[in-house]
Parts: structure tokens; sequence; C-alpha cells
């Protein structure tokens, strides 16, 4: 089990890595890192002090060196807007996004999660297709869409809720139902399918024949086993809704990481894009660890250690 | 030399009964060949230019709303006709979907095929990008690089092309290992073939069909990724005229004209739904192993 | 002179990381030496496990093995999948269990067959053409079938033509691996004789690895059995057959059903072999019915006795009735 853990980790660690990478190949192909940290009006002796800081007459993977360095420092520069530091400026942002992306999980898990076992449990009649259906045009209909459409009803026609910004608590449940419902139709969609894969087992066979009854076969056997991959998808989920802040964000004027994002890359606000991708990657590298290693304690066959699977 | 054998010779597809498209798929098929039509006959069948401004006809409803026939989707603030520019934006969205959707097929097929072909490091290496790639939700890293890079439509195009890359890189890597394992790839390289006739001649033509309903996964999620960042403005950018942009420029005027909004909206739901259709029933028909 | 030797050759597969980091290696085959005179059949039999496919394998140069060496004609085989490797391809080849696995189902069988002849760049194509009818005729199946893809086939019309792709180029060796488990028992016969007629007909030489002992009496002439990665018994097929004197060797035709049988069989005790757990001593002292604290000790070696059989055994030179 140990062993498992620590591969994870590592793995971990490594994809963290190539993400820095990345971004750092994309800081030094694209614009001078002496002016996206330190700002375009920096003086000129501070330019020349902070190229030499960071070893920018030196070798690449020095250079490397040194901006991981920088990074672990908490030094992600300053931004071009205001001169205030980075990474307090995008931190300050991540409650406000986590205030709607949790809410539309357990929203997305609430509905999706039944709904696919419902469509499962009566699969192949009406009530199966037309939730199926609900499903397919939950994640096909764009959520800038959804979310135009839903402050055209509720806030243009119906005056109910805020258009926009976190005034009031009540304003946020437009931002987190259009959130939520992309995340929420792939999960009925995934828990259908895991379902039906489920009752399709021989074991599941045998449980009714032995004369279990059929809700009981359920709950006992069925759900548990489809529970599995689910905890995956749900983690993936995570990604997703990350992504969905950024547009969801912006249709209702949410200050989140997500609308400072689009902003900072429509003011070419470098230094606060570089460091949201950063700390984005972190958010996502994490949660996947933690998915993998959830999924390793409660997938029997990994607990045990069965060679193959790792 | 060789007579008619009497039986009707059957095409390599295993076929299972009769070929009956479902209702459903029909309709998004047509829808399709719709907005295909409509994508290469863009420059014929609009009534106006795109950028044609007509400041006394501004955000008039669309015929049988209010509006009259000589725009029969509306106009916007400027006075530009909606249809019109529905049309051209149809051309451009899903000109960029098609390119970065192969984009992305061939990029990741190509490495997925060379994963599973050299093994050891450099498959090690490939698949340490490809869960790079997967941790990190692809918006976000789009948006990077459209910051530092600006954003023209060719690297735009070429940007949505690295979108689910990693996707089908797995998808060819594991189909690529399952084929060389055993089978009819053993069975060539024993007959002394090398590694580009057995690729290109066996291994590709056969797991094709797969690539392909990988393909129609992503494709409608690339379409949903360019209207986003379009209507962010981030996207394709004026005079170009996009549905997402579309979208993102009416914003201003949903209360006061939402057709403007209105009108894209429907058509880029009703496209992803309508692949998304196809592509599920492909995948049935061709291979049910995926997804 | 030897068409194909096999001199002590050693081959494990790595086995998967344990948790800790350990790494067992599975012994597939564990020193053993053959070789096949041409124009003859030399049969490989054992259990599932004993290293018989892998031996094969090691025969094709398919992989190379980790000691002992593979010779060709005289010369050393090539490592595989180099440019050698690929043109000794023309000369050697390999029949697959699964003839469907072993074809391309997007391709008509036709153009399989003519396929290696296009590889090794001979003829023309006209000729190769009336080749794939040869070939088709050859093996028995009608020329008109050379448009037809795998799937429409039977699986003994499939084998035939696998048999036809594997002649294409006028091979010397053959190896033909379990070629008839996956067809029907009533085909199995008719294409073992195929191979046999083959074989006189264009003086093959074909190494038959198969677990069933009753079809490799018909097509052998000599018999090799494996256990463990080993070979613990060889000899001409008759004589062997009639008098086993390996005790593995009398239990595994104790097995085949025979209902001319008088007296008690020869049964065996004891688990299956783990190829990645070896005992000590001899391979199979832990199932053998008459083994002794010797055979715990030491491995017997493959020796010759006076009539010429070839066995693996401390207690070889007794009596073997007594068992």
């Amino acid at each position: 089990m140990l062993g498992f853990v620590l591969r994870r980790l590592a793995r971990a660690a490594l994809t963290m890595l190539i993400v820095v990478a990345i971004a750092f190949a994309v800081l030094r192909l694209s614009a001078d890192p002496a002016t996206v940290i330190l700002g375009p009006d920096a003086p000129p002796a501070a330019i020349a002090a902070f190229r030499h800081a960071w070893g920018l007459d030196r070798p690449l993977w020095m250079q490397f060196g040194f901006y991981i360095a920088a990074l672990l420092d908490g030094d992600f520069g300053r931004s071009m807007i205001n001169g205030a530091t980075v990474l307090p400026l995008v931190l300050n942002r991540v409650p406000t996004t986590l205030s709607i992306m949790l809410p539309a999980l357990l929203l997305a898990i609430g509905i999706g999660v039944p709904a696919g076992m419902f469509a499962a449990l009566r699969r192949n009649t009406f009530a199966d297709r037309a939730v199926m259906i609900a499903a397919v045009a939950g994640f096909t209909v764009p959520s800038f869409v959804l979310g135009l459409v839903l402050v055209l009803v509720f806030a243009v026609e119906l005056g109910w809720l805020p258009s926009g910004g976190n005034d009031h608590w009540y304003s946020a449940i437009l931002p987190i139902v259009t959130l939520g419902t992309g995340a929420g139709a792939v999960l009925a969609r995934f828990t259908r399918s895991a379902m039906v894969e489920v009752l399709g087992q021989p074991y599941i066979l045998t449980a009714s024949a032995k004369g279990l009854l059929w809700r009981v076969v359920i709950r006992r056997h069925a759900l548990p086993n489809a529970a599995i991959p689910l905890v995956t998808m749900i983690g993936f989920m995570v990604g997703g809704l990350l992504a969905g802040a950024v547009v969801t964000e912006s249709v209702f004027s949410w200050p989140g990481l997500g609308r400072l994002m689009v902003t900072s890359v429509g003011s070419r606000d470098l230094a606060v894009v570089q460091c949201i991708l950063l700390l984005v990657s972190l958010m996502m590298v994490a949660s996947n660890l933690t998915v993998d290693l959830v999924y390793g304690l409660i997938d029997p066959r990994l607990r045990h250690g069965e060679r193959g699977r790792l | 030399m060789s007579e008619q054998s009497g039986e009707a010779l059957v095409a390599p597809r295993l076929r299972r009964g009769p070929t009956t498209i479902p209702r459903g798929v029909m309709m998004a098929l047509a829808w399709l060949a719709l907005m295909l039509a409509i994508a290469a006959l863009a420059d014929v069948i609009r009534p106006y230019p795109i950028t044609a401004i007509d400041l006394g006809a501004r955000l008039q409803p669309p015929f049988g709303f209010g509006g009259s026939a000589r725009h029969l989707l509306g106009t916007d603030e400027l006075g530009r006709d909606v249809l019109s520019r529905l049309f051209v934006s149809i051309r451009l969205s899903l000109l960029i979907a098609f390119g970065a959707t192969t984009l992305g097929v061939l990029l990741g097929a190509f490495l997925g095929l060379v994963a599973a072909h050299l093994r050891g490091l450099a498959e090690q290496a490939i698949l340490m990008l490809v869960d790079a790639q997967a941790a990190l939700p692809f918006i976000i890293l789009a948006l990077s690089i459209l910051a530092f890079f600006g954003n023209s439509l060719p690297l735009l195009t070429a940007l949505l092309g690295l979108y689910g890359w990693e996707r089908h890189a797995r998808v060819a890597r594991g189909l690529a290992l399952g084929a060389g394992a055993q089978g009819y790839t053993v069975a060539v390289r024993q007959l002394g073939a090398g590694p580009w006739r057995l690729y290109l001649l066996h291994i590709v033509p056969n797991i094709a069909a797969t690539l392909i309903v990988s393909a129609t996964i992503t494709f409608p999620e690339i379409i949903l990724l360019e209207s986003g960042l379009s209507f962010l403005g981030l996207g394709v950018q004026p005079p170009m005229s996009s549905l997402g942009n579309m979208v993102g420029y009416g914003r201003g005027y949903l209360s006061s004209a939402p057709w403007i909004v209105l009108a894209p909206s429907l058509v880029i739901s009703l496209t992803t739904l309508a692949v998304s259709i196809t592509g599920d029933w492909l995948r049935d028909r061709l291979d049910p192993t995926l997804g | 002179m030897s068409l194909l030797v096999l001199d002590q050759v050693h081959y494990a597969y790595p086995a998967r990381h344990t948790l800790l980091g350990g790494r067992s290696k599975i012994r597939a085959v564990a020193g053993v030496s053959l070789a096949l005179e041409r124009g003859r059949t030399l049969g490989l039999v054992g259990e599932s496990g004993c290293g018989k496919s892998t031996t094969g394998r090691l025969a094709l140069g398919l992989i190379a093995p980790d000691a002992g060496c593979v010779a060709f004609g005289g010369e050393a085989m090539p490592a595989p999948g180099t440019a050698a490797w690929r043109a000794l391809r023309a000369r050697v080849q390999l029949v697959f269990q699964d003839p469907l696995g072993a074809l391309d189902r997007r391709l008509a069988i036709g153009r399989q067959i003519a396929e290696p002849m296009v590889i090794h760049h001979l003829g023309t194509s006209d000729e190769r053409t009336r080749r794939v009818a040869e070939l088709l005729r050859a093996v028995g199946l009608s020329a008109d079938l050379e448009a037809r893809y795998p799937h429409q086939l039977s699986g003994g019309q499939r084998q035939r033509a696998v048999i036809a792709r594997a002649l294409a180029t006028r091979p010397d060796l053959l190896v033909c691996d379990e070629p008839v488990s996956a067809l029907d028992v009533s085909i199995q016969a008719q294409v073992v004789n195929l191979l046999a007629d083959l074989q006189e007909e264009f003086g093959l030489t074909i190494l038959f690895i198969s677990h069933d002992l009753r079809l490799v009496r018909l097509v052998a002439h000599e018999v090799a059995v494996m256990y463990l990665g080993q070979i613990v018994e060889q000899g001409e097929p008759t004589a062997m057959f009639a008098a086993p004197a390996h005790p593995y060797s009398q239990a595994l035709l104790a097995a085949v059903p025979n209902p001319q049988r008088r007296g008690p069989r020869a049964l065996l005790a004891g688990e299956p072999p783990d190829p990645a757990a070896r005992p000590t001593g001899c391979a199979f002292h832990p199932r053998c019915p008459i083994a002794v604290a010797r055979c715990r000790g030491e491995a017997p070696a493959l020796r010759p006795r006076a009539d010429g059989r070839l066995v693996a055994c401390h207690l070889a030179d007794v009596d073997a009735a007594s068992c």
C-alpha cells in the first residue's frame, strides 16, 4: 500500500514538474520575463538586476532552476494593472470561485447520479430515454448560452434574481445552476452506463437468483460496485468545473479566478496569467492525486495489491 | 480466370443485419448536412455582406416577430443582417473545428503509435506528457497561450488542434499495443515486413474506425471551446464572425434584442447535439468497446 | 548438416515488479537443445506453460535467447527486427494457433497470401497471382476463394490460407505452433495430414508444437517432450508412445483416453507447476511417483539410452514397468 501511495505521489510531482516546464517554456518563448515579472515600467537597473538574479544570461536549464526557486519562494511577479504582487491577488480569488464550484459539484452529484441510476434501472423505457435526452441537451448546450438564457428568464423577464455580481447570497444561484448543469448531465450519462454495466454482471444475476429482494440487490451489490468508477469520474469533474468557471464567471461577472483569468488575458497581464496557470494545475494535480488515492482505498482489488493494476 | 462464385462479396465491415438508421440519427445527419451546405455556400446564399452597416435598421426583430422580410433573422445593433452573419459564422466555426479536430487526431494518433512502437523511455516520456495534458483544464492552457502569443486565426486553430490529443494518443497507443501483442501484426512481422509497412498498411486501417469515433467525441467539444473563447472576446476577432463571438457581442442587447444571441446559440447547441448523437451511433456500430 | 540447431538456449520472461521492488523472472526455457534435420518433422509436446511456444519463437528468432545460441542453415540467427532477420523470413515461416487472429480482417486472403512475396520482392505481379492460385490449390482450397475475407471462411479454410501464406516464399522451415487446436476435431486430422503431404511435396522441415499427442504421432518423425522449460524425453514416436521412459511422458500418455488400455493408469500427483517458482533438482520431482532423494538435489541431464532414446531421469535405466 505504501508503495502505491509513493508511486502516485511521484507521478503527481512529475506531472507538476512538466506543467511548470511548459509554463517556463511559454514564458521564455514569448516575452521578456523581466518585463512580465517586474512590469513594463520597472527601471532599467531593476531589470538588469532581475536578469542577473534569474540567470537569464546562463544556460537554459539553470534558468529553469532559478524559475522554480522563484516560484517556490512565492514570487510570481507583479500585476501590470495595479502593481500588486500577484500571488496574494490570485489566492484572494480562490474562495470566491470555490463558493460556486463546490455547490455546483454537489448539485451535479445530487441530480446527476440519481438520474443516471434511475435511467439505468428503467433502461430502454421512455423514462430512460427522456432522462438521457435531457442529459445530452445538458452538456451540448454551451454553458454561456445556458447562463444567458437563465439571465434572460430569471433576471430580465422575471426579475427574481440579479443578473451578475456577488452582492447577495442569492446572486450565486444562477452561476451555480449554470456550472452544475453541464457536469450533472455528464455524470448522469456516466452513472447510467456504469450502472448498466454492473447490472449486466453475472454476480447481480446470482444475487437475485438467490432470492434477494431486487432493491437489496441494488443496494448491496450494484451500488457499491458502480460507485468505484463514479469516484474517478467525480474527480475529473473538478477539472471540468474549473474550466466551466472561466466562462460562467464571465457571464455573471462573478469575481473569481475565472473572471480574473479572462480579464488578465484581455489586458495582457502576463504575470497574473502565469500564476493562475500554475495554481490551477496544482489544484488539478492535487485533486487527481486525491482521487487516485481514494480509488486505491475503496477498490478492494487495489487494496490487496493485485499487481497487474499498479 | 476466377469465376463468379455465386455469393455476393461482402465489404470488410462485419454486417449485423440490415442497416437501418434510427430516426434521431437521421435528423442529426440532416442537420449536419444542412450546416455543411451552409458552410460551403455561405458567400453565395447570404443576402448581405456581414459588415454592411445600416444604421436606419438597427435592432430589428426577426421576420414573424415584428420584423420585415428583408432581414429574416433581424438585425443587430449596427443594422447588420443577422442571417448573413450567421451563415458566415457557421462556415468559420465549422472550418476551425474540422481543422482542429484533424490536427488533434493526427498528432495524438502519431504520438500514440510512436509510444506503442518504441516502448521504453520514449513511451514513458509520451505517457507523462499525456498525463500532464490531462491534468490541465484545456481552457486555462489555451488562455495562457493566447495571452502570451496573441490570437491570430492560424494560432487559434493550431491551439485548438491541441485539444484532445492526449485522448487520441491513449486510444491509438492502446489499440496499437493490443494489435501488436498478438494476431496479424505478429504474423506480418514474422512475414518479414518492416515497421512502415506494418503500421501504414495494417495497423492504421484497423484502428482508423476507432480513431474516427474518438474524433466525433472531441469535435463538438472543440466547437464549444471555440465558441466559449470567442464569446469571451479572446477567440475569433472582428471583423471575422464566428458563432461564439456573435453571442458575445449580442450579450449587451440580451434584453432588448435577444435574437442576436439566440440565433447563434441555437445553431451551436443543435450542431453539437447532432454531432454527439451521430458519434454515439457510430460508436455503437463500429466499436462498442469505446466510451 | 541440421537445418536448425538450438544449443542450450535459455529464455526468461521478465515478470512484473512486485510491490516492494523485487522482480521474479519466469524461466520459460531452461536449457533446451534441439536439432532439426531437413525434410523431417520434430514434434514438441507438453502441457500449457511448459515452454514449447517459447521454444518455437526462439527457433524462429522472434526472440533472442538469454543464453545459448540458435543457428539456421549453419549460421547464427540474426537478432530479431534487423534487416537480416527480416530477409531470413523468406526461409522460415510460422503457422499460428489462431487463424482468424493471424489474418488481417480487412484484406482479402489472396492479397495476404501474396504479401510475403511482395515484402521480399519475389516475382512480378502476374507471377504472384499465378502463385497464389497455385498455393491455394496446394492447400486444397478452390482458387476463387482468393477474393474472400477471413471472416467469410470456415476455421479449417482459414488455417489452410495461413499455411498457403506461409509457403508463399518456399521456406525451408515451417514452425507450427498448435496449428489445429482452434479447429474442430474433425478438421484437425485433415489439416495435419495436409502438412504431412506438403512436407513430402516441398521437402519442408517442420517443427510441430502441440499438446495433443495423438496428432503429433500422425506427423512427427521424432518427438520431444517438454516439462517446465526442459526436454525430458526425446525419441522416435512409435517406440516412445509404446514404452515411454520418463515418468512424465508416462503420465502424459496415460492421460490420453484409450479404450484398449488394461491395468492401472499412471496418474500425476500435486499441482501443475508454477514457472516462477521452479523446484530444486529435477523439476518434476514434486509430482513424480518414483522420485528419490537424489531427484530433489540434482537435476538430471538429458542422456541417450542404449536404444537411442534421450531421457532426463536419474532412474531411467530402471525398469519402467515398475511404476
